[in-house]
């Protein structure tokens, strides 16, 4: 497999990766199905195993990139087991929203799981590492874009985060955004003075 | 602190568009040492559920 058609796959995963964030974003704002905890970590650790995906688009291929996927998509898989283990009791609703009979983080252990697969496979081919000359600066369109809307997915998060959160650490059941609710607390208390 | 990984991750993904790539990795290490720890913190929630 040449180079350039291992970055092309590296931006078609990346694209992946993007989607599922960007749909983890619809249903927290059209669904109003706010991010637990041990959710936001999963949405970390996409960005984790995203990040060798958009290390590879911009540095071409190499073997330590792929391993920068599977370590985060390893650690994304762990925390979404360890939530499919918590509401594997009989009767527990499960977290928020189910999509097609599934939870969402029953799909993340699922895409995480992809990702390593995809990954191992990626890496039987030798070929994609024997280039000599440098990795042009330009990239097209589609890895352009992959590495663009990743990055601004990553801003979106770190807002989002500190509206449900604030500075310090999630509430376990997030009722709504935490920064709101104090400003509507300081209202009040402003209004009773 | 929750948000510290997302932007740890993001000024990773800044070094790497600037071809600092050891910067990138610098900032991949960091994010993910500081969601190990926060998995650590909230590996324990607890379920409320009515049984």
């Amino acid at each position: 497999m040449p180079g350039d058609l291992s970055r092309l796959l590296n931006a078609l995963g990346l694209i992946a990766v993007d989607t599922v964030l960007a749909l983890a974003f619809v249903d927290q704002l059209w669904f109003r199905d706010l991010p637990c905890p041990l959710c936001i970590l999963q949405r970390v650790a996409f960005f984790a195993a995203g990040f060798g995906l958009a290390l590879t688009l911009v540095f071409g291929p190499r073997p330590s990139q792929y391993g920068v996927t599977i370590l985060g998509a390893a650690v994304g898989a762990a925390i979404s087991l360890r939530q499919m283990l918590i509401h594997i009791v009989p009767g527990s609703p499960g977290y928020g929203n189910a999509i097609f009979g599934m939870h969402l983080y029953t799909w993340a252990f699922i895409a995480f799981a992809l990702m390593i697969i995809g990954c191992a496979i990626l890496l039987l081919d030798d070929r994609q590492f024997a280039r000599s000359e440098p990795w042009s600066n330009r990239l097209s369109v589609l890895p352009l874009t992959a590495f663009a809307v990743f990055f601004v997915l990553a801003i979106g998060n770190v807002i989002s985060t500190i509206l449900i959160c604030g500075a310090g650490f999630c509430p376990e059941a997030p009722a709504g955004y935490l920064i709101f609710n104090d400003n509507l607390r300081l209202t009040e208390l402003a209004q009773s003075l | 602190m929750m948000s510290l990984p997302f932007l740890l991750f993001a000024c990773g993904l800044g070094a790497a568009w600037l071809r600092q790539r050891g910067a990138a990795m610098g900032f991949w290490v960091a994010g993910l040492v500081v969601l190990l720890v926060l998995f650590r913190v909230h590996m324990n929630d607890v379920l409320n559920i009515a049984l």
